[in-house]
């Protein structure tokens, strides 16, 4: 349903894409995944056709998006990362207008209005402002709108974003119906626990660039053993370990299959008063993140915040 | 490409306007105290320039008309600021639809509103101000939709060139007032100091003015405010060209900041 090619985009000097490769099948359930500024929404919007590639092939359907972009914008649901709903009227003046916008008949629409609302829980929220709803009502108001028209691809930005916990589960049990009524879903998060939810397949970018692809149990499989990471007050102290070793600031971190035994040959070997904490981290995204860059994904992504905004 | 798309967004623009009319009273209503207020003023400056049986309207409410309608400038780009603010822009680009609809669907309505506040200026000026119309109405209407034309297409260009909300409120407003001050809306071009009967010509309020003046007061039909609709016509086609040069869907507008 979703086929990227050598996707390259630059803003200026800065580069938000290296050249992604990326499908999406349908039914399938793609979550592009990466830490903020990793280049994920800057993709989301190239596909819904929101901006410019500077090199690369887009297709949806097997339609070009840059040649035909009202074609492939007919096939696709957006719900991109910022809240966007009107604020000043109804709940269903909202559907009502995006509804029209791609094409759907009166009486279908209405029909529409009333499934998509009754999907996301906000039936009994048809006839208030939207401005008046709670933030989590207006997440699922914005989800609902990308649905309308039935789209056989289906791009949810960080759909989750500041939403409650039920919103967040309900969202994410829409995204599993969804794919299992036959849509194709890319599914960007910088939630590593989501993926792990959704049991989708993984595209991990990193810097604009992708850095892994595979099912979650694939790449934990091939990529992630347990880490200790050993943080000390000062220096790290010369320690003698076997396997993979990397010294970050402050921070040892020993790749190892068995973190008990490992800790046991370390520890002695450490000045007295010199380590401050010990933690290990168990096989998961987070750690395929860290066996790939290098770096905590959650370091990546508050590092980030403070760098770009896509 | 599709009407269905553009009339949609045009309803619903027009739900929003009228969800908060406050901008709407403004433009509609002020114009009517203005030339309450400031008629009697005009009265002796007709007499003196050789109509005696004048009672100032005639010069007050084409002249509040055409200056009111100069603020539409800034409201054509607030609504595509407005749309940024809220997030929808990028739903609306989302959507399928040509940019040509989508820029119809926002621009049509402030068109409308700018005619129907001209209108309605027009048609209240008989009965609350004894304002007569010499010559042709259509001529008056013809004038008015141009008009309103050309100054939505100002509108758009200065949409185009503002990247802030606070840009736009500066160039579209004192741009719009010093349009319709120069114009000759407010003041007689011929109570005008030199330099600024000078510039007059060189903006579109000035001909729309010479229109209105060549029907009002003059008695004229369509053939008199011919050159002036084409030199306003021209400004309009001015301001689409800059506007379609330098306006980009995928420009991001700060509502605030």
């Amino acid at each position: 349903m979703l086929h990227i090619e050598g996707l390259r985009k630059a803003y200026g000097d800065v580069v938000a894409l290296r050249g992604v490769d990326l499908d999406v099948a349908p039914g399938e359930i793609v979550s592009l995944l990466g830490p903020n500024g990793a280049g994920k929404t800057t993709l989301v919007s190239i596909v819904a056709g929101l901006r410019r590639t500077d090199a690369g092939i887009v297709e949806v359907d097997g339609i070009d998006a840059r040649e035909r972009s009202v074609e492939v914008r007919r096939r696709i649901g957006l719900a991109p990362q910022d809240l966007g709903i009107y604020p000043v009227v109804s709940v269903r003046r909202n559907l009502l207008l995006f509804g029209r916008l791609v094409g759907l008949g009166q009486r279908e629409l209405r029909s529409r209005i009333e499934e998509v609302a009754e999907a996301l829980g906000i039936t009994g929220l048809l006839d208030r402002q939207g401005g008046t709803l709670s933030g989590g009502q207006k997440r699922r108001l914005h989800t609902a709108i990308a649905l309308l028209n039935r789209p056989p691809l289906l791009l949810l930005d960080e759909a989750t974003t500041g939403a409650d916990v039920e919103t967040r589960a309900q969202i994410l049990e829409l995204v599993r119906g969804l794919a299992a009524d036959g849509s194709a879903v890319l599914y960007s998060t910088h939630y590593l626990q989501e993926v792990e939810d959704l049991s989708a397949s993984v595209v991990l970018l990193d810097e604009g660039r992708v850095i892994a692809r595979g099912g979650v149990k694939e790449l934990i499989a091939a990529h992630a053993d347990p880490v200790v990471e050993l943080t000390f007050d000062g220096e790290v102290p010369p320690v003698a370990a076997s396997g993979g070793a990397t010294v970050e600031g402050r921070r040892l971190r020993l790749a190892t299959t068995d973190p008990a035994s490992t800790l046991t040959a370390v520890l002695p070997q450490l000045p007295p008063g010199s380590l401050d904490s010990v933690e290990i981290v168990r096989p998961s995204l987070e750690a395929v993140y860290l066996a790939l860059t290098g770096r905590r994904y959650q370091e990546a992504d508050q590092e980030a915040e403070h760098v770009s905004p896509s | 490409m599709s009407p269905r798309a553009s009339a949609a967004i045009i309803r619903h623009e027009f739900r929003v306007m009228f969800s908060d009319p406050s901008t709407l009273v403004f433009l509609l209503f002020m114009p009517l105290l203005m030339v309450a207020l400031m008629r009697q003023l005009f009265a002796g400056a007709l007499a003196a320039e050789g109509f005696p049986g004048a009672n100032g309207s005639e010069f007050a409410v084409p002249g509040m008309a055409v200056a009111f309608a100069a603020f539409s400038v800034s409201y054509a780009g607030f609504t595509f600021f407005r749309d940024h603010g809220w997030g929808t822009w990028d739903r609306l680009r989302a959507a399928p639809l040509s940019s040509v609809e989508l820029i119809a669907g926002k621009v049509v309505p402030t068109v409308a509103v700018t005619v129907a506040q001209l209108a309605l200026l027009f048609l209240l000026g008989g009965p609350l101000f004894g304002f007569r119309v010499a010559g042709s109405v259509f001529a008056i209407g013809l004038v008015v939709v141009v008009l309103a034309l050309s100054l939505s297409a100002f509108g758009m260009a200065v949409t185009a060139l503002a990247r802030t909300m606070q840009q736009l409120n500066a160039i579209g407003t004192v741009g719009g007032f010093g349009m319709a001050m120069l114009g000759g809306a407010w003041v007689p071009v011929s109570a005008m100091p030199g330099w600024a009967q000078a510039v007059a010509p060189a903006m579109p309020t000035y001909w729309a003015m010479k229109a209105f003046r060549a029907v009002v007061l003059d008695g004229g039909g369509v053939p008199d405010v011919v050159v002036p609709v084409l030199v306003m016509a021209g400004f309009g086609v001015a301001f689409t060209l800059l506007a379609a040069a330098k306006f980009r869907l995928e420009d991001s507008k700060a509502y605030y900041g």
